[in-house]
């Protein structure tokens, strides 16, 4: 079975050497970019060095799904749960509240 | 015992909160000021000593493995080394998080504080509207509460006891046990202060945007908000979405056809983050 991959933002301090950059990273001071790497990018330390002295503080890296189909499903019902308790005074008739927990439940599910 | 709280009340009481950082005032001061040098903003940050020293510190950790290998000593070298933006944004934000401390709040009003500042920022990038205030009023949106907490302790743990177990929305509640909320404290209090008026205004209406719709800072603080507590950033029990004004989605160019996995992804890694170096 071929395992899917998926994209993790994370703060600074969680990068490790190795991990895959997700998308391509860009640092830029004033408006003009200093550092870049591309998408697919096999982290260094160097590079993370680099990146801290940048002040980057997130990257978005891919990460293999090592879930089986079973603990994805529990993880997804349990987020929904958590989400409907922080909406559970919202009306998710009203059309901004519904398209804000779609999206909130559609990067649960990332 | 429900009490009636007037401006007069709360600006006579908040005389015994800590001393305001007086830096926060001088660096909004200088955004709007071209002229402003570096040396002006070292000169404001040197006034206090703890504030001086968590920046050093602060910067320290940036530039962890820069080839120069040198630890910076003062605020002088780190300006230098980090840049002023950054610098602007370390001072404000370490000078919030010592006011929080000495005012003996709980982390978690610190942690939705600093998330509501980092959201503002990231949505005036995803949008393109400015954000050149949207960190302090993400930081000071809630300070309405802090004065609550702190001089009616016992009716703001029952404002929050109602909420948690209820569908009611806080600022209701707030009204039942203080005859006010805590927006309109906070706007009292930061008009207090002196911060500019874009910032009382945020943070005055923050819950409800609709009456000042083309005051984008006010705008951004409310969206900003409402995406951090449906993010859950905070995890506290009685986390709730408030009411979210749609008309200010609209006013900021929020297009939901963006992508928008990125930018709660970017919302939450930078919230873990600031959180754990401004803790």
């Amino acid at each position: 079975m071929v395992m899917e991959s998926r994209l993790r933002y994370l703060p600074i301090s969680e990068v490790k050497e190795g991990m895959v950059l997700g998308v391509p990273l860009v640092l830029s001071e004033h408006g003009v970019s200093n550092f870049s790497l591309p998408a697919g990018h096999a982290l260094t330390e160097t590079n993370i060095r680099q990146m801290a002295v940048r002040h980057a503080e997130f990257v978005c890296v891919q990460v293999l799904d090592e879930r089986s189909e079973a603990e994805r499903l529990a993880e997804y019902a349990a987020a929904e749960a958590r989400l409907k308790h922080v909406f559970r005074g919202s009306n998710l008739e009203d059309p901004a509240i519904s398209r804000l927990y779609e999206a909130v439940l559609a990067f649960r599910r990332t | 015992m429900p009490v009636q709280l007037t401006e007069a009340e709360i600006n006579e009481r908040a005389i015994n909160l800590p001393a305001f950082p007086r830096v926060v005032n001088d660096i909004l001061e200088t955004l709007e000021d071209d002229n402003a040098t570096l040396g002006a903003l070292v000169q404001f940050v040197e006034r206090d000593p703890v504030i001086t020293a968590r920046i050093v510190s602060i910067a320290n950790s940036a530039s962890m493995g820069s080839r120069h290998g040198s630890q910076l000593r003062d605020v002088n070298m780190a300006v230098s080394r980090i840049g002023l933006a950054r610098v602007k944004e370390i001072v404000l934000t370490v000078s919030m998080a010592e006011f929080a401390h000495k005012s003996q709040v709980a982390s978690s009003f610190w942690e939705h504080s600093v998330a509501v500042a980092v959201s503002a920022q990231e949505l005036a990038r995803f949008t393109h509207v400015s954000s050149d205030y949207a960190l302090v009023a993400g930081l000071l949106h809630d300070i309405g509460k802090l004065w609550m907490a702190r001089f009616y302790p016992l009716e703001f743990q029952m404002v929050r006891s109602t909420v948690d177990c209820s569908e009611r929305g806080i600022l209701d509640v707030e009204r039942q046990y203080f005859g006010m909320d805590h927006c309109e404290i906070s706007g009292i209090l930061a008009n207090r202060w002196g911060l500019p008026a874009p910032v009382v205004s945020a943070v005055r209406h923050h819950h409800d945007p609709s009456p000042v719709l083309s005051e984008k800072l006010v705008d951004l603080t409310h969206v900003a908000e409402v995406f951090c507590n449906a993010l859950d950033l905070t995890g506290s029990e009685g986390n709730q979405v408030p009411s979210f004004c749609e008309a200010a989605c609209i006013a900021i160019g929020f297009d939901w056809n963006q992508d928008i996995n990125s930018l709660f992804g970017k919302i939450q890694a930078r919230t873990e983050h600031a959180c754990a170096v401004f803790r």
